[in-house]
């Protein structure tokens, strides 16, 4: 590859952006995909169409640029261009074959864990479960996600589900502290259903009459809600579980707030610059925002953090299973397993 | 690439290979602008293959210009390394020395003879707590900086001492010194401002994070810029010293195959909406 066609590919490059026939296929080939963390034969198919859409188009180009222009050295740019896009489109039809095989396992492998692990509803089951950890994290957190209403375990009610189950797979666990996130805040805006069905939930796990005490926990707005919706009264407030509340709000935004009180009370000389410290910052977020989590748990197909408060992902551990899209307790346990294998060495 | 693999005696035809592979990708629009990389493992290496620790180290070094090579090559603008922790000064004097070492003689051999950065044109940055470095090895850093500051093609930015909530810390403190020298408001402050007071200021958004050796965490890198939405992170098992051009093709792949693909997504929901707005307000009337 010469460096002048290298340098006219790139040129030709941004040329063919604005290209007509280009915002033409785009669509063609992007259409109507649903889910694009789940691939499917139809993906293949559709990579595949590309691939052989694509070498009858280079010819049209060639003809084209060659008829209208007549200058070869300009449509051979093109006709590059063209070939690598068949090219590239021949590299996404081996990666889209391999990766249907990878997602095919992956499924296989989910559905056989589930099977494994199930703690059908029962404290004692996921107590025996712990007991082999060599250690427990003492702050877990979870990325959850709403779900398109109208899919299985969608909207709102879904999202209220798996947070709910989470707590009392954590409770049975041993957990004393959980963070749930999601981005849009809606455990937080919906918290008194999310109290009920949490209550609702440990009354299956556990005896009615019994059922574990826990306080929900909104640092954006400063609240701290004791039990279900129904029982707010006195005597109880020592808990067997503190569930924090967070969204995207809690993140980026809460440290600009703070940069931006810091700045005000420089301007009015309550505080010197020197004074913004680490520990300064890190107490002032962890009063604002909460501790740092030692695990976070995602029951995505493939880890996005979402925008998950910056400053509490220092040291955290992530887990999530590859292709899965449920919350389910094989990803829970499996996420503590994996903690408590782990060794932990700052710097070292 | 798997091509890459059927031809290992040729490095000619591995180079074509290379070459043609990272045209495509470019060709697809959607590689991403700026990488991090974690390059962990190396110690590990070293013991696994019973020699010296400075070995596992130099071999890592290797495999980093192998793999930003292939990046540069299709067609990303920024790569963020980690090379040294602030928390890493902990460690035995004798293997921080070392690392110091390897940290002046790397810097000047992509400097002098290496031929990656005249190929390239990459600029390189030293980012970081600096102040903690030793005299020799700050000179060598500013030095390398100098040389390098006129290439424009492509960046690469060596974390050297660094740490993500160091960095967010010198973020905040040069956000509110602006506004004492009144060059901001108050209420201008938003997420670019401190975005552009980072160590990775006028670098471009990163949108994928690779971190080797099977550990699942981000120990202090790039906190603020990870933590986004919509940035891929992968961790991979395979030791740093053994992760290829073969391994950052298929991730480059991956995330090209991701991006052109998914792009259509929102554009269906919001379709969706919009339908079923419609039929709810028929439904009214």
């Amino acid at each position: 590859m010469t460096k002048i066609q290298d340098s006219v590919l790139k040129k030709q490059d941004e040329d063919w952006k604005k290209d007509q026939r280009d915002h033409k296929r785009v669509p063609a080939i992007t259409n109507g995909i649903v889910n694009p963390a789940k691939p499917s034969v139809g993906n293949v198919k559709r990579a595949l169409e590309t691939a052989i859409l694509t070498p009858p188009d280079s010819e049209e180009v060639r003809k084209q640029y060659g008829q209208t222009q007549g200058l070869w050295s300009q449509s051979s740019g093109k006709l590059e261009y063209a070939l690598y896009k068949t090219f590239l489109s021949i590299l996404f039809v081996i990666y889209a074959c391999v990766r249907y095989i990878q997602y095919e396992y992956n499924r296989v492998k989910i559905r056989i864990l589930n099977l494994a692990y199930s703690p059908s509803n029962t404290p004692q089951l996921i107590r025996q479960d712990v007991m082999k950890l060599q250690k427990l994290p003492k702050r877990l957190a979870a990325i959850l996600e709403k779900k398109r209403e109208g899919d299985v375990g969608g909207g709102t009610s879904g999202l209220l589900n798996d947070g709910s189950e989470l707590v009392a797979w954590s409770i049975s666990a041993g957990i004393k502290h959980l963070t749930l996130y999601d981005y849009d805040g809606h455990l937080k805006r919906n918290v008194d259903e999310f109290r009920s069905s949490v209550f609702h939930k440990l009354c299956k796990y556990y005896d009615p009459t019994n059922v574990p005490k826990f306080a929900v926990r909104i640092p954006q707005w400063n609240k701290v809600y004791f039990n279900s919706a129904n029982a707010d009264t006195s005597e109880a407030k020592k808990v067997a579980i503190e569930i924090s509340l967070l969204s995207n709000r809690d993140g980026r935004e809460t440290i600009i707030d703070l940069t931006k009180t810091m700045a005000e009370l420089c301007a009015h000389d309550e505080m010197k610059l020197s004074d913004i410290t680490m520990k300064l910052i890190d107490s002032e977020l962890t009063q604002l925002v909460g501790h740092e989590p030692d695990l976070l748990l995602y029951f995505g197909p493939s880890l996005d953090l979402q925008g998950f408060p910056p400053w509490h992902i220092r040291l955290t551990e992530f887990y999530w299973e590859r292709d899965n899209d449920q919350v389910t307790y094989s990803v829970f346990i499996r996420g503590l397993k994996k903690y408590a294998s782990c060794k932990m060495n700052v710097g070292k | 690439m798997m091509e890459n693999n059927s031809f290992p005696g040729s490095s000619q035809v591995l180079n074509f290979c290379k070459n043609i592979f990272s045209h495509a990708l470019r060709a697809s629009d959607n590689v991403p602008q700026h990488i991090g990389l974690i390059m962990d493992g190396n110690r590990r290496w070293a013991k696994r293959k019973h020699v010296e620790i400075k070995e596992g180290h130099n071999a890592g070094f290797h495999s980093m210009s192998r793999a930003l090579e292939l990046c540069y090559e299709a067609g990303v603008s920024t790569a963020t390394v980690f090379a040294f922790s602030i928390e890493n000064f902990k460690r035995s004097a004798a293997e921080v020395d070392s690392l110091m070492n390897l940290a002046r003689s790397g810097i000047k051999q992509v400097v002098q003879n290496g031929e990656m950065a005249e190929k390239f044109g990459i600029k390189i940055r030293v980012i970081g707590d600096r102040a903690m470095l030793p005299d020799d090895v700050l000179r060598e850093v500013e030095t390398a900086e100098r040389i390098t500051k006129d290439n424009t093609r492509a960046v690469l930015n060596i974390c050297f001492p660094y740490t993500g909530r160091d960095e967010l810390l010198y973020g905040i403190k040069a956000t509110v010194d602006k506004t004492q020298r009144g060059e901001l408001q108050f209420s201008d402050i938003n997420e670019d401002e401190i975005d552009k007071h980072l160590y990775t200021g006028g670098s471009p958004p990163v949108d994928l994070l690779i971190r080797t050796s099977g550990v699942t965490r981000l120990s202090d890198f790039l906190i603020w810029q990870v933590s986004r939405r919509d940035v891929v992170i992968e961790f991979l098992d395979c030791l740093w010293p053994d992760f290829g051009s073969r391994q950052m093709a298929w991730i480059l792949l991956k995330f090209a195959f991701h991006k052109s693909y998914s792009a259509s997504e929102p554009d269906l929901e919001e379709e969706m909406d919009a339908i079923s707005s419609t039929l709810e307000q028929k439904k009214q009337h």
